[in-house]
Order: C-alpha cells, then structure tokens, then sequence
C-alpha cells in the first residue's frame, strides 16, 4: 500500500470510528497504526515463546561496590547477553526466525537500553535482568551491534556506484538541449505583457493598450477591457511570458471563457488549448503538459470576442497531484520570454527510496525499458528541430556546410552528455561513423543520440574508469546541486585545471547553490524532509470543520511552501527561523480561518470592475504573525499540525513521529504488534493526551511511544486544524513534554516555543539535519564520509550561522574533492 | 455460397449453439457475408470550392457512357464509377454555406453556435455530431476480426496550419475535431516510425554493450553487478529486436519518401502523389480500413501554376458563368484533382489484396466529394458524390440522378455497405426512408 493510501485509511478510519466504532475491523486499525510509522504491515503478532530458553542462571548473583566500567562491563555484558538474550536475539543480534526476527539495531542511548532492559527484558521474565545486569548488557549491545557506530563498523558505508536517477534522467536531458538554445537570464519581473486591440484582428494598428497584467482573471461581463478605447462588441487580447514551475509534475491549464483563446505552454507553434473556435456552451478548458520544477517556460495567451453578449478571460491551473483549480497569479508568471525547455515525458519507474532518500543503485528491466524509450523520445525531438539546435537550415546552407554543422552539433551533444571531450577515437566512433553509415543527416543525428544516451558514459552518475580528474569533480559538483549536468563556466574550470584548488571549487559550489536549479531542488528536499510530499491536499471532518474547504486546505499547502521558500531563499537561510518564526503566509481566506483578527490582509479595493483586483486579492499571500507568543515556525505551521492529525483529531502520535525521525533523526522501528488506535467515541472523557498515553501504555510499545509520544504532545495545544486550543472537552490543554537525549540526559519543555528552543539549540537537531542533507543531495552514505569530515561538516554549518545555503555548497564541495 | 442476414442464423442453419461458438471463431475458413473474409474498405476524398456542373455530371442516367471534362482521367475505371447527382446537403443553422458545406458533409448535423464569422449567415463552432467515417472506424475498431492498428487515418494535402470549421471534415465527436496529417514524413513516422526506431536502436546496441564491458573491467567487486545486470538488459532488448514478433510490418518494405519536398503551394502534385503512396501502403499493411483524403479546406486557395492558372482556387470559383476564361479554368482544377483521383485508384487496382483474391481497389469504395454544389451559388444542391471501386457491392459503372434526396440518406447507404446496419445517422430528420435506393 502506498504512503497516501495508508495516510488516506488513517483519516477514513477515524471517521468511521466516530460512527461505527463497534463494527469497526480491527485489521483496519492495523493498517492505520501501521501507516503512522510508514512502514510495511508486519503480518501476524511476534513470537509468544517464553523469553529466553535457558535459565536465568545467577548472572546478577554478585553485587559490586563500584560501578564496572569499560572493557569489563562488555565482558559482563557479553556473558549475560549470551545466557539470557542470544536465545532469541541471535548470538549477534542478528535476530531469530521463531523468536524474534528483527535485528537489534537503532539509535537509542545505553541509558535508554538499560532503562528498556531492566522494564522488560528478558520477555516475560524481566525481574531476570535488572539494574547493573541491563546496563550491561546493554553496553555491550550498543557497543557490539545495536548502534548506527557499531553498524558502520560491522559494514563500513561505501559510495556505490550509481545510475542516473529520474530527477537527474530529466533535469540533464533538459539542459543537454537547452545548452543549444539562447541563454536567458532567470526571469524576475511578475505578471504578463498584455496587448489589447479593438478588433479581432491582432495588428500594429488595432492595438490600442500595451500593459503588464499580474493575472488574467478578468470579468468584462458586456463591458470591455477599456470602454474609452475599446468597444464591446469586438476585441481581441494577447499575454506574453513565461511561467514558472514550483515542482515536477502534470501540470493541467484551464482556460475559462467564453470568447475564443488559444493557450501556448513550452511549445510556441502549438497550442495547449486551442478554444479559439467557441462551439456550443463549453466554457471550461483544460489540457495537462509535463513541466519540470524550477524552470521558467514560455507562455501565451490569445484570446478574441466577436459579437458574443458577453466577455471573460480567466487562467487557471491544477498543481501535481492537487485537487483544485487555482488562479495563476503574479507569483507564478512571469514578464519575461524565455527558450522552450524540452522536458522528457516518459514515464520512469519510480528510483530506490528505502533507506530514505533517492538513489541511483541498481538497475531493472523496467528502467532499461524506459531510459531506451526516453533515448527515441530525445532523438526524435532533436532531429525534428535540428535546423533550431545545430543552426542548420536545409535552404540556406549548401548540403557539405551543413553536415559540418550538424556533425559540430553531434560533437557537443555527446561532451556535453558525458561530462568532458572526446578523444579523437571516440569521436571517430561515436560521430564520423554514423555520418558515413547514412542514409541521410537525420538518421545519422538519431543514431549519435541513441548511442549516447544509452551509454554508461551517460547513465552511469560517475564513470570509475580510472582515479577522479576534475571533469569528474565538475560532474560531482552539479549532480549535488541541480541533479544536472556542468555549465559551460564549470566545465572551462576543469579544462583549465582550476578544479584542483578546493577553494574554487567551494566558490562554484557556492555559486551554483544559489541557481534556480539548486532552489528547486532544496524546495524538493524540504517535501520530502517535512513529508508532505505526497497527497498535498488535506481534507477535514465537514461536520466540525465546515469552513476548512479544498480551496482552503490548497491555500494552506502552497502557505507551507512559501513560509519555506522564503526563509531557505532568503539572504541568511537560517535554519534556526524555519522553527521560530512567528508570521505565518496566508491568504484572506486563511487569516480567517485562523482569525489572525486584526493582522489580516485588508480586503481587496475594487477598481477597474473587470473582478481582477479582487480575484487577485482572494489568491495573495501575506505574512502575517499569527497568535502572538505560540507559533514557532514549521512546528506549528497549520499545514503541517494538520497533515499529522486525524480528521477531526489531533494526533500526537503522528507529530511526534515527525518530530522524532526529520527534527531528530531518530529511527523507529515499525509496531511490534498490530494496533488498534482507540476510538474517541469509545472514551468520551479521555482527552487526545489522556487516549494516546492509554493506547500506547503496554510493555511492547513503549520502547517507541516513550520517544514519540512526549515530543508529540508539547503541540496538544493546537487542534486536528491546526488552530489554537486552550482545552479540550472543558479541560485545559496539557502541552508539556519531554526527551531523553542520547547522552541519556533527560530535557523537559512545554508547548511549541519551548520545544522550538530545545530543537534549535541541541547539537542532536543539527547533526540530524545535515545527514539528511547530505543523503538527499549526495545520493550516498553520509557514513561512507571520512569521520573528520563529518564533524567539519556539522561544525561549518554552526559557524554559518545555520545557513542551509552555505551548508548545500560545503556539502557538494567535500563530496567533489573527497579522492575516491 | 447461400447469404445469411446474421452470424446468428448462420449457426442455427448449422445445427451449432452459441457454446460452439468459441470452436468456430478459431476456424478461418468459415466465412461470414460481410464480415468474414472480405476486407471492405471506405475512402472519403475532399476538393474543396465546389464544380462547374456542366463539365461534370454526366448528362443521362443509367450505364456511363462517355466523361465530361472535369471527370475525363477515370475513363480507364468507367465501368467501376457511380455518380450520384441529385444529393443535398439540407443541413441549416449556424455558420456560412462552406463552413456547414464541410462541418455538416460526413456528420449530417447542424454546427453548434460559434463566435467563427464566414462570409455571411450567423457565427458558429464546430460540428454537432461524429462522421460517418469515425463511426465506422468504431464500428470496425469495435470488433476483433476488423480492428486495425489505427482504424482510421486521416491525410490531407497542403491543410492550413490552423483549426477552424473549414479546415476539419472528420469528427470523432460533437465539438472534436480530427486534424488531418497533410506532412509526408510525419504520416510516414506515425506508419513506420517504431520500424526505424528500431533499426536505430539495434544499430547502436553493440557498441553499448562493448562501453559496459570496457567499465567493468575497470570496476571492483560489489559495482560490478550493476553493470553486468544492465549488460544482460542490453543483450536481451537484442534478442528481443531481432525476434520474429517484433518484425510486425515486416512482411512489406516502409515506403521511401523523396527526401526535402517542404509544404508549399507548387509542391500540391508531389504531395498528393506522397501521400496517396503512403494510403495504398498503409491500406495494403491493414493498418487502417477507413480513410479521410483532404485536399487543402473549405474555401481552399490552391493556385495551380503547373496548370497555368495564377489565381487561387476560392477567388477563381465565384466568377460568374458566362465568365468562360474562369469556368475554363475551375473545369480543369476539378479535373487536376481527379486525376489525384484516378492516380489512386490505378494504384488500389495494381496493388494485389494480401491474402485474398483481386486487387485492393476490388474491396475499396472511394468517395469523392466537395462542400458545395457549385461555386458561385454557394449551393448545397446536388453535391458531387463520385464513387468508385467495388469494396461496398453497389453496382457501378452508372450515372444515377435523385430527386434532391439529403446526403444523410447516402452517409447511412455508406455505413450499410460497409456491414454497419445504423438506422439513423446525423440529424435523424434528413434520414428519410433510411439508405438511398438503387445503389446495388
């Protein structure tokens, strides 16, 4: 079952819960108690065996005056490990198939095992193993298998060669083309060029106004766009642009009207959607297009009235994987023209996620399949626009002129693609050969493109063939940054032999990292940290909650993004902000929702009477500080408090999974045992607090909840919404919380400022934020590191006071230099 | 061979049940009346600006004796054409008489209101209803032993690059224009684009595969896998290339194109040429048993040098009738695009039908026709329908004249023919009596 799915039955369930909580199927509950985790369902309960096979012995028979220490509290450990563990443990804590199948590995402190061991170790039969005896026992686990430092010593972490990875797959196609197209700078003016005509006929004469329309969203009703210029009965518009794509995905337009309009998206001789014949009553067009994120494409509207009663104009869109229509506004369009990007649109599988991140490390017959579809796909586009790429029309050059330019063209596709030049061998094979194979320049052009991007050369993210020189550090650098290939400023570095120099290549890192490309990117890896990267859309109990509408859940996601786009693009890209800030983006619609009162943006003035002022207005954004004293940035961002609650619940369990695996790089394991979570309606004076700690209170999940749980409730005081509570059922919220960090010591906090101060001061946030970095941007073990540079990593990052943007730079510029 | 009015009767005739059904299905040589063996096939051909009728139609009805001018080139085919004079296009409402004359000659249907203004009436929009040929296409499509890769194909010569009502003729739907593929080579990639596609693919594939081993020579112990694992994928898409299922279309060589013939005015002959090649090709693959063939659009302007006449077809065709210099001149634009017709045809009737008995053109009806009646009037009287070949048993090498019958009634005789029983197609008001009479 997918993520969505799971989350998707959670919410069900909790619905239904509330009704028919009696008839509810408790396998259901296995599948939401499970989805909490994102994890697989385990089938079938552990082990019921009593604990252990061999007698308790008299391991804890002495007592010593002074605490063991080191080597021989290992010893100690051992011999206890191997008398009362290893029956079902395995002798290295490898696991036992009727037993215990699981492998003891995490992350939790010695103080936490011993604490676990002396709970409730061994099963049934705890009093067996208390005190000194658990710690240890538990020493000497920690230390032999259990922690992530005794895993890295067991199988040292080591960077795997890899292939492209879709992202990468698009990303490169997308600039191995565009490097043949003019180079526009990245648009920064909002809106579109608008042009308004009084006739239906679009020439120099007719043209009446010239302006930049930060939307089209216009209501002319049987006025016109300018009644002193313009007549009502005939007139004809035309926008033009670019449009800006915040993430990769199907992107559908809708065109709203009822005249005629054409809509061009990243092709400029086809239309998207040609409505320019009016037929019947359709007044609703919609058309899907594939679009990369953090590219700029161009865009143009035609439109035209001809003696129709009426006149409007609205252009929409539906974001991947969204569920409503929303306006395109000034913070999606741009005025500036820009090249057609070529975006690939076959579908791949999807990459590698199971240890938590994207990753190019093996290959199937799927994959095969498409990246040789991907492969006809490019040849056949290149070779249907090899006038435009090679700069070679068949008219106007004389045939032996244009096989030169054409086969110069093959030449820098193919280095391009591989990273660095040809050797005159190679070109001899890869470019001359095709050229005398025939029959004709197109065929010979298909040919060079199939060969290259089947090639390993290509596929393959580094070639290993030999010690790394500094194309391949050039291609280190822009994999991590834009999952993309070298610029023409990067790849002249190399040749130069400027790359040997780690200070030149921190300054590309650095100038790279602050590209659209590499913005997009961190947007991605926020989506994926914060895991709402799939099923944006959040949906609400209607009965508690009749304003929160789709139109309102969409406005709350985009609010996210942007609270995250502004901070991580901003000058200091503090991380520390992103979990204290106070001001929340909202839109009129949200600030009511969340009665930000007298904070909330103004209502629109309505001037022209075309509805655009006000269209524009409802779909605008500000910031705006929301309940002075108790917001602390993305902890409690409504968005987020209400994608990790129920329905019409909060759910500390699910924001205390958050908390612990991305603030804190904490890894859970999945249930030991099939849960039901408890219906609200079967305990209606429990509070959420006083229902969770019940559910959670048995043996078996208390190794997990015990983490989980604290740090989950310090948000009690906001609701399944995300708005603020002071009670619930009539009694007063009880927000305090704690953590027991993995130095053992025990941290007590209550309500989100006071988490927020812990988050943003323990070294623990922190390192977890730059492995989960590192493995989204590098796509390889942050162990596989040298140790050193590990801690030089976590340390510059403090020393730059937090700034994500410097750390995605330090990061791709140690990874470079590194000499494997 | 007796006939048989259904599959049904057929089997009881035999003493079988429907459970022997299954059994019979597998048995090729059980032919069934029209829907068996014979492969019937419709071609709709386009010219636009309607005809100068006195050097068109034949002047008696009954056995074509002689052609007059415009009609001259099908002399060879004589005793397989049928002209139909006397069908009218009565379909009303919105848009001018050649936007109805081409969005309502294979829908039978009125236009949706519109904001698309022509040169007089009301303002309208696309068609209302389907063509009979995409109609037919599902029919056919709908069945296992008709279905074809495409079903249907929709060529055109020299179309203006944009949709509107005079440029579309077939709709798969209301409001859903077909665009005709008027560019030789992008038909020829759409018929043929997998083959080359793969002969590019399997050209390229040795030298992939010496790249992976040059690699993981170089490469230690745990990474090798996945290179060995993408050498395997690259060996087996090789076999997987050169087996037999994967040679589909191999049992007749792709057409070769003449290289660089670009779309403009003075290459219409050469067009037509590539493009009625490429139809015969891909009728005799089976790729497709119902064709549209539209030469440029309503209101097309065609200005044929090669004929010596410097005007545009459109312009040319609202002359007046005493203006002999200009009736002259659309006498022989009518009969430059019959000879497209007869070069067709001579090609259906050389090329042998594969797997059965006769020639294509045995099995294939054409139907060539235009949105008005006559030029100047802008009349939707007695459209020129001329039919030739014998894929539907209508009994041909005849001249027959209607009492001014609607052209739903002929569209329904087509779809009959073709073994697609519809009571009613288009605006069921113009459906008369059902199919014309006397066809066969």
């Amino acid at each position: 079952m997918t993520r969505s799915a799971t989350r998707f039955a959670a919410r069900s369930v909790t619905r239904f819960a509330a009704r028919f909580a009696n008839r509810l199927a408790a396998t259901t509950f296995v599948i939401a108690c499970l989805a909490l985790l994102n994890t697989p369902p385990v089938h079938g309960q552990p082990s019921n065996a009593p604990a252990g096979n061999a007698p308790a012995g008299n391991a804890s028979a002495g007592n010593h005056a002074q605490p063991l220490q080191g080597q021989a509290l290992l010893e100690r450990g051992r011999a206890i490990y191997a008398d009362q563990c290893a029956g079902c443990h395995g002798a290295e804590g490898q696991g036992h198939a009727e037993h215990y199948p699981h492998g003891l590995v995490g992350d939790k402190s010695i103080n936490e095992l011993s604490k676990l061991i002396h709970d409730t170790m061994p099963k049934d039969a705890a009093e067996l193993c208390v005190g000194e005896d658990a710690r240890a026992a538990a020493a000497y686990i920690h230390e032999s298998f259990y922690s992530p430092t005794a895993q890295a010593r067991r199988k040292p972490p080591r960077v795997e060669l890899s292939r492209l990875t879709v992202r990468q797959y698009q990303q490169a196609l997308a600039d191995l083309i565009g490097a043949f197209r003019p180079q526009a700078a990245w648009p920064t003016a909002a809106g579109l060029r608008a042009e308004y005509y009084k006739k239906r006929q679009t020439s120099r004469e007719n043209r009446v106004l010239e302006r930049v329309d930060p939307a089209v969203l216009f209501q002319f009703r049987d006025s016109s766009p300018d009644p002193t210029k313009i007549e009502p009965p005939e007139f004809a518009m035309r926008w033009n642009g670019s449009i800006v794509a915040p993430e990769t995905g199907e992107y559908e337009f809708v065109l709203k009207t009822e005249n005629g309009a054409r809509l061009f998206v990243n092709h400029t001789q086809t239309a998207l959607i040609d409505a320019w014949v009016r037929s019947g009553d359709g007044v609703e067009f919609r058309q899907s297009i594939k679009l990369l994120g953090g590219r700029a494409y161009p865009l143009r509207l035609d439109f035209f009235k001809f003696k129709e009663k009426t006149a409007s104009i609205g252009l929409w869109w539906r974001k991947p994987r969204r569920t409503v229509d929303e306006p395109l506004t000034d913070r999606d369009l741009r005025t500036a023209s820009v090249p057609e990007t070529f975006v690939v649109t076959t579908a791949f599988p999807p990459d590698d996620r199971s240890i938590g991140y994207e990753r190019g490390a093996s290959v199937s017959k799927a994959w095969d399949q498409a990246a040789t579809d991907a492969a006809l796909e490019t040849a056949a586009y290149v070779a249907a626009r090899l006038p435009e790429l090679a700069n070679a029309k068949p008219d106007d050059l004389p045939q032996g002129e244009r096989v030169e330019r054409v086969k110069k063209f093959c030449r820098r596709f193919v280095e391009l693609a591989f990273r660095r030049p040809l050797t005159d061998e190679q070109a001899a094979t890869l470019i001359d050969q095709p050229f005398t194979a025939g029959p004709d320049i197109e065929t010979a052009v298909k040919r060079v493109v199939l060969r290259t991007l089947k090639s390993p050369r290509f596929l393959l993210v580094e070639v290993p063939d030999g010690p790394p020189d500094a194309y391949d550090i050039a291609a280190r650098l822009s994999w991590i940054l834009w999952d993309s290939l070298p610029d023409p400023p990067l790849l002249a570095a190399a040749s130069q032999g400027q790359l040997s120099d780690p200070a030149v290549v921190l300054r590309h890192a650095q100038r790279m990292a602050s590209d659209p490309r590499a913005q997009a990117k961190l947007a991605d890896f926020f989506r994926q940290w914060l895991r709402i990267d799939d099923a944006p859309d959040i949906a609400k109990d209607s009965a508690l909650f009749p304003e929160f509408s789709p139109v309102l859940a969409a406005d709350l996601r985009t609010s996210v993004e942007l609270f995250v786009e502004r901070i991580v693009g901003g000058e200091a890209a503090d991380f520390r902000t992103l979990l204290t800030a106070e001001s929340v983006p909202l839109t009129p619609r949200l600030a009511a929702f969340y009665q930000a009162g007298s904070n909330a943006p103004p209502a629109a003035e309505s001037t022209s009477g075309d509805g655009l002022a006000e269209a524009l207005a409802a779909a605008t954004f500000r910031d705006v500080p929301l309940d002075p004293g108790q917001r602390a940035g993305l902890l409690t961002h409504p968005y987020l408090l209400s994608a990790f609650a129920y329905t019409a619940t909060s759910s500390p369990i699910h924001r205390g999974v958050f908390l612990s695996r991305s603030l804190l790089g904490r890894s859970l394991k999945q249930p030991p045992e099939a849960v039901a979570p408890l219906s609200p309606d079967l305990h209606p004076q429990l509070t959420t607090r006083e229902r969770v700690a019940l559910q959670t209170g048995s043996e078996s999940c208390r190794s997990c909840h015990n983490l989980i749980n604290p740090l989950g409730f310090t948000l009690e005081a906001f609701d399944a919404t995300g708005r603020l509570r002071r009670e619930e059922k009539g009694r007063p919220i009880d927000d305090s919380g704690m953590y027991f960090s993995r130095d053992g010591e025990e941290i007590r906090f209550r309500g989100a400022r006071e988490l927020a101060r812990f988050l943003t001061t323990t070294t623990e946030t922190r390192d977890a934020f730059v492995e989960q970095l590192y493995h989204y941007w590098v796509k390889q073990p942050y162990r596989a590191a040298a140790e050193p540079e590990q801690r030089r990593l976590r340390e510059r990052f403090a020393a730059e006071n937090f700034s994500i943007r410097s750390l995605v730079a330090t990061i791709a510029a140690s990874y470079a230099c590194a000499s494997n | 061979m007796p006939r048989f009015a259904s599959r049904r009767e057929f089997l009881r005739s035999l003493g079988l049940s429907a459970a022997a059904l299954p059994f019979l299905m597998n048995l090729p040589s059980l032919g069934f009346a029209n829907q068996g063996q014979r492969k019937q096939r419709l071609i709709v051909m386009f010219s636009p600006n309607g005809v100068v009728p006195g050097n068109f139609w034949p002047d008696a009805e009954g056995p074509l004796a002689a052609f007059k001018p415009s009609l001259e080139p099908l002399e060879p085919f004589r005793d397989r054409v049928l002209t139909l004079h006397g069908v009218c296009d009565k379909v009303r409402g919105d848009g001018d008489n050649h936007m109805r004359g081409i969005g309502c000659l294979l829908t039978g249907i009125e236009l949706f209101p519109g904001n698309i203004q022509g040169g007089s009436h009301t303002p309208a929009g696309w068609s209302s209803g389907i063509s009979i040929d995409q109609e037919l296409k599902n029919h056919l499509q709908s069945r296992p032993e008709t279905r074809t890769r495409f079903g249907s194909l929709e060529l055109g010569v020299l179309v203006p690059e944009r949709a509107d009502t005079w440029t579309r003729m077939s709709y798969s739907g209301p409001n859903q224009p077909l665009a005709p593929i008027d560019d030789p080579y992008r038909l020829l990639d759409k018929l043929y684009g997998r083959r080359k596609d793969r002969q590019a693919l399997r050209s390229v594939l040795d030298a992939v595969s010496d790249d992976l081993r040059k690699i993981e020579a170089a490469v230690s112990g745990e990474d090798r896998q996945l290179l060995a694992q993408q050498a395997e994928f690259v060996r087996e898409m090789e076999r997987e290339l050169t087996s037999p299922e994967n040679a589909e279309t191999a049992n007749h060589a792709a057409p070769e194109l003449e290289p660089g013939v670009k779309e403009d005015n003075d290459n219409m002959p050469r067009l037509s040429r590539m493009q009625i090649d490429l139809l015969v090709h891909s009728l005799a693959a089976d790729f497709a048993r119902v064709a549209t063939f539209q030469f440029t659009n309503s209101v097309g302007q065609a200005k044929m040098r090669w004929l010596g006449i410097e005007e545009g077809h459109h312009e040319l065709s609202h002359n007046p009738d005493n203006d002999e210099k200009s009736q002259d001149k659309l006498t022989r634009i009518n009969r430059w695009y019959c000879e497209q017709l007869a070069y067709l045809t001579k090609r259906l009737a050389e090329t042998p039908e594969p797997g059965g008995v006769g020639s294509l053109l045995d099995n294939t009806l054409i139907v060539w026709t235009n949105e008005l009646g006559k030029g100047n009037s802008h009349t939707l009287d007695n459209i020129p329908f001329v039919l030739v070949g014998n894929g539907l048993d209508f009994k041909m090498g005849r001249s027959i004249r209607f009492p001014k019958l609607s052209h739903n009634r002929l569209l329904l005789s087509l779809a009959h023919g073709m073994g697609h029983h519809l009571p009613r197609f288009g605006n069921p008001d113009f459906c008369g009596d059902g199919p014309l009479t006397g066809l066969s």
